[in-house]
């Protein structure tokens, strides 16, 4: 049997490791800083007290970061966010046009509640894939506010980005001859000094937090980076880094 | 004459079944609209848990359906002063009101369901 050289070994990079094994070892209070030995063996450092100090501006690079937290149980399916998006960005009301909808999710065999409500929009991923497959580059992810925005003038309506899109969070709009999707109301709230987004206004339940991950006192960034509580985002295997985040309670 | 004791018997046969039935409960679930749509309520749920008309009538609520709707006070703040569901909802008697959302809450994709003609709603055991 090989011995390993352990003082000489290779540190191969975390850029292979899953956002979930991240995640994992994160809750546990340590962030993983290398692999060894094809991944056999794990460095990992202790989070305490420095949770964000070294990575956060590489982890929240937009200022402001707008990101979402939705308090998934509290859901009630009451649809105001849905009216409110469409009387606010003049969605069609065509079926498949939404910029946000609600999945609804059966779980029969669950002891009390039987049925979830999923709140769902853009997630205006870090590394979107829907902007990387424009041919065009009419979507491109905003250098400021980190927002995936449309220049519908460049769209050539090819729909690449929908199959690009793992989140299902664009339509084509036919008055627009382009495709749409929510900016988080970026042209019709955000820039004109509003501070949240229609669907997060009208919520009545409080499913939809809207904040700024780049402030550390923000009831967003505080949602995520707490332990108490899961906190998840969709489709983690997408890889596409999203700023919409789950939680329950 | 035949005829006209004929209609006096079917009326009072009517009569009876009526009595009977409201002595029994509607069948279809009461779906609230306000303050925010699909909200359901089932007598047949909570009469299979054995609970008696007057536990809720008219101390809770009025026996017609979707009244309380039209108070102002019919949110769920009043819920978690033990006011309406809020009664027996609280934690101790039947799960509490600021749990569970989506068992009462079946929203809008649940209340057209039912206004379809569907009936999935009222077999969850809630």
């Amino acid at each position: 049997m090989n011995k390993l050289d352990l003082n000489n070994l290779k540190n191969e990079g975390v850029e292979n490791v899953p956002m979930q094994e991240r995640r994992d070892f994160l809750k546990m209070g340590l962030a993983i800083t290398g692999i060894f030995a094809g991944g056999t063996i794990l460095s990992a450092v202790s989070t305490f007290n420095t949770a964000n100090a070294a990575d956060f501006a590489k982890k929240y690079p937009y200022s402001p970061h707008y990101s979402m937290v939705m308090h998934q149980d509290r859901c009630i399916d009451c649809e105001r966010c849905m009216a409110a998006c469409v009387a606010t960005n003049h969605v069609p009301n065509v079926p498949g046009a939404y910029r946000t909808t609600i999945l609804e999710k059966d779980t029969p065999d669950a002891v009390g509640g039987k049925r979830e409500f999923i709140p769902v929009l853009c997630n205006q991923c870090n590394l979107p894939q829907c902007t990387r497959v424009c041919p065009t580059k009419a979507t491109y992810k905003d250098q400021t506010t980190g927002i995936v925005l449309m220049n519908i003038k460049k769209c050539i309506g090819c729909l690449t980005c929908q199959e690009g899109c793992p989140y299902n969070a664009r339509y084509f709009n036919e008055e627009k001859k382009a495709v749409d999707k929510c900016n988080f109301c970026w042209d019709t709230r955000l820039s004109k000094g509003e501070k949240d987004t229609a669907c997060a206004h009208a919520c009545p339940a409080g499913v939809r937090i809207f904040g700024d991950l780049s402030k550390q006192d923000d009831p967003v960034f505080k949602t995520v980076h707490q332990i108490e509580k899961a906190v998840w985002v969709l489709r983690p295997e997408a890889g596409t880094r999203p700023n919409v985040f789950y939680t329950k309670g | 004459m035949t005829i006209r004791l004929i209609t006096t018997v079917t009326a009072l046969l009517a009569l009876v079944t009526g009595l009977a039935s409201a002595a029994s409960y509607p069948e279809a679930p009461i779906v609230f609209d306000k303050p925010v749509t699909g909200v359901i309520f089932s007598h047949k749920v909570h009469m299979d848990k054995g609970l008696s008309c007057e536990m809720c009538h008219n101390r809770l609520f009025e026996m017609q359906a979707k009244k309380a709707q039209g108070n102002a006070d019919f949110v769920m703040e009043s819920l978690y002063q033990g006011k309406y569901c809020g009664a027996c909802h609280n934690g101790s008697l039947a799960f509490a009101a600021n749990t569970r959302c989506a068992t009462c809450h079946i929203g809008v994709k649940g209340a057209k369901r039912l206004s379809d003609g569907g009936t999935q709603e009222e077999t969850h055991e809630h």
